[in-house]
């Protein structure tokens, strides 16, 4: 061990803090208070992708990111004692994502694919430098961020990626079983070449 | 402010960061040496000071006959007396060092710490000599040696490499091709080397992804024109971080291996099998742009690295796989490289070891690879982002968590190659055992030749 490498704090190979890892899976979790005009445009924005989903195509574009959700809180829910009644005095941006890579590359593909559309969640919130240049962006992230107390993924050695070319696979796989059964061997070789030629790009 | 407005500082930047010396110099020692207290450090240091090479032009055509340069660890620093508070400004990674980030790297199973060799764990200062000649080069380092004992010092590694016939390395790819375009320095070799544009066009990249103290591609892109985080005053500025890695390759075993699948392959077309797995063909023609055949590949015409991945989406000419693929994807994440322009390194390799004879088949136990020397500004979202994102997961590229296949590595991945053409199936090339083992090596940082002169006199802040 080297003494210098007291002087840091590890994060795992992804560049995340470990509660915030599940196998493959990773959480992002960010919390940013909103200003007065943003409790009225935020909804607005929310409303975009709803009725028009080409908005968040790109977004769809970029496979490693299983989904990305966007909250505004206006109070905190109150469970009952002993928990203590909380009145926010401004409401709160809640920013929830789960994605599998590298940290810095997914805030990296926010800042350069998706700029103008960060504006728009994260422009109402106190303190947000814009997208674009990548580090005060990233260091904005980052001292808003938590690390989760608890993240569970139902499948942490796959990503999404995989899952979704293995869903892929399936079906050509059921299509080919179902034909499969009235083939001559001739026929069920060509048949699997075909498939395996369709699939290549499943993994 | 605009990158384009600012010049390198050449007289103060060391001179092995933007000038491959391999190209000139036959011949590298990598010499690694132990401080054993701060002042006979820093005295050796101040006597070797003047020795160490800058990267301003030579006049005329005539070169030193060996070139000096100097790079230290993270403890080599402490060792040397720079207070705590000037090392907590350096970046994380290069505090922990690469063995601390050994699981990160995936440096595991024979390629752990454990089993590296000796010398090459916990080092201190590292001197580069490239020399002209063996003769030039024997001469630098007995005069190294003699000064490291002058001053109490210990070397605890040394490692001698040379360029290979062809300047290939020992799988027998010729190497070193996808170098950055870097402003003020390399923009003549923007077209292929940077970023590429709209309607063909390339541009160079800005020179603080690579210079600390410079702006970067960040800087391009903010209106108040911040400079990246950088160590503290005198030390942030003309310095860089180095990554060097000390790679051994078993050429046996990638030889067998390969050759028993290509049996099996296209007619047995081994060579373009192993042009397949690497993405060039062994002179370094580019698959993308050579599909059959390497042709008659000049690497120094205009446009010859001119590439891109774009209209290859499938990978039939150049598999999604494939080595330069992975380490270099260019366009191939989509977004017009969006996503890789920022994950660019200086690369500075030099091949270790004889090489094994031609058509050899079985390991003759000689020790033989590559040094794997790389140039950054920032070693996590550049070196790290490539070795960990890149080539030791294939997620982001669509292949699953296969690893890149000519490195292997322990839970060596499969690999896929497409069909040329759509009805072809594919050819899958099985998992493989570690055709690559790491042996040592260190996260180092490459100070300014004024950082360089305020380490010596113990004056960094």
């Amino acid at each position: 061990m080297n003494a210098t490498a007291s002087l840091t704090t590890p994060t795992t190979a992804t560049g995340t803090r470990p509660g915030n890892r599940d196998g493959y899976a990773i959480a992002i979790t960010v919390f940013s208070t909103v200003k007065w005009w943003g409790r009225a445009a935020l909804p607005v924005v929310f409303t975009v992708p709803k009725i028009a989903p080409q908005t968040i195509s790109t977004l769809q574009r970029l496979s490693f990111i299983h989904f990305a959700r966007w909250s505004l809180i206006r109070e905190i829910p109150y469970n009952g004692a002993p928990q203590p009644e909380i009145k926010l005095r401004h409401p709160h941006l809640y920013f929830e994502s789960n994605f599998n890579g590298g940290w810095e590359e997914y805030i990296d593909a926010f800042s350069h694919i998706l700029t103008r559309g960060m504006w728009l969640f994260w422009g109402s919130s106190y303190g947000f430098p814009k997208a674009l240049p990548t580090g005060p962006f990233k260091a904005y992230i980052k001292a808003n961020e938590m690390e989760a107390s608890h993240f569970y993924s139902a499948y942490p050695q796959a990503t999404a990626t995989q899952i979704t070319r293995a869903l892929e696979l399936d079906e050509l796989l059921a299509d080919l079983r179902a034909r499969a059964a009235d083939m001559p061997p001739d026929e069920f070789a060509a048949a699997f070449g075909t498939l395996m030629a369709e699939a290549q790009r499943c993994c | 402010m605009t990158a384009t407005a600012t010049a390198l500082d050449l007289g103060d930047i060391q001179g092995d960061i933007l000038r491959a010396y391999g190209n000139a110099y036959g011949r590298t020692s990598y010499v690694f040496v132990t401080i054993r207290d701060p002042t006979g450090g820093r005295d050796w240091l101040r006597a070797i000071a003047d020795r160490v090479m800058n990267a301003a032009p030579w006049p005329g055509a005539e070169k030193p006959s060996c070139a000096w340069n100097v790079a230290f660890s993270a403890p080599g620093l402490a060792a040397l007396g720079v207070p705590e508070r000037v090392l907590r400004t350096f970046s994380d990674e290069f505090l922990e060092g690469m063995e601390l980030r050994a699981k990160v790297l995936g440096d595991t199973g024979s390629s752990s710490p454990e089993q590296w060799d000796g010398g090459l764990r916990h080092p201190h200062v590292l001197v580069t000599l490239n020399g002209l000649g063996e003769r030039e080069l024997e001469a630098a380092l007995t005069e190294l040696r003699t000064e490291v004992v002058r001053h109490g010092l210990e070397i605890a590694h040394e490692e001698h490499a040379h360029t290979l016939d062809g300047a290939r390395e020992h799988f027998g790819f010729a190497d070193g091709f996808a170098q950055p375009a870097i402003e003020g320095a390399s923009d003549d070799r923007a077209e292929g080397g940077g970023v590429p544009l709209r309607a063909g066009r390339w541009r160079a990249l800005a020179p603080g992804e690579f210079i600390l103290g410079y702006p970067d591609e960040d800087t391009r892109v903010d209106p108040q024109g911040r400079l990246p985080s950088a160590p503290a005053s005198p030390l942030g500025r003309n310095g860089t971080y180095m990554v060097w890695r000390k790679l051994r390759q078993d050429v046996a075993l990638f030889r067998r291996t390969v050759a028993a699948a290509a049996a099996r392959y296209a007619g047995g077309d081994e060579r373009l099998l192993r042009a397949k797995v690497v993405g060039r063909w062994e002179d370094g023609a580019p698959l993308v742009s050579h599909p059959i055949d390497p042709g008659t590949f000049d690497a120094t015409a205009p446009g010859a690295n001119a590439f891109l991945y774009g209209d290859d989406e499938d990978g039939r000419r150049c598999p999604l796989g494939a080595h330069v693929r992975r380490s270099n994807p260019r366009d191939a994440l989509g977004f017009e490289g969006r996503l890789s322009f920022r994950h660019r390194i200086i690369r500075r390799g030099m091949p270790y070891g004889e090489p094994l004879a031609e058509g050899v088949l079985e390991d003759d136990g000689a020790d033989r690879g590559l040094v794997f020397v790389c140039f950054n500004a920032s070693i996590s979202r550049q070196f790290e982002g490539i070795q960990v994102q890149w080539l030791n997961d294939g997620n982001v590229f669509g292949l699953g968590h296969d690893t890149d296949w000519l490195l292997g590595g322990q839970n060596g991945g499969s690999m896929v190659v497409p069909g040329a053409t759509g009805d072809d199936p594919p050819f899958y090339l099985a998992p493989q055992g570690p055709f690559v083992t790491t042996r040592g090596g260190d996260y180092l940082f490459v100070p300014g030749l004024t950082a360089l002169g305020a380490i010596a006199d113990g004056v960094t802040g």
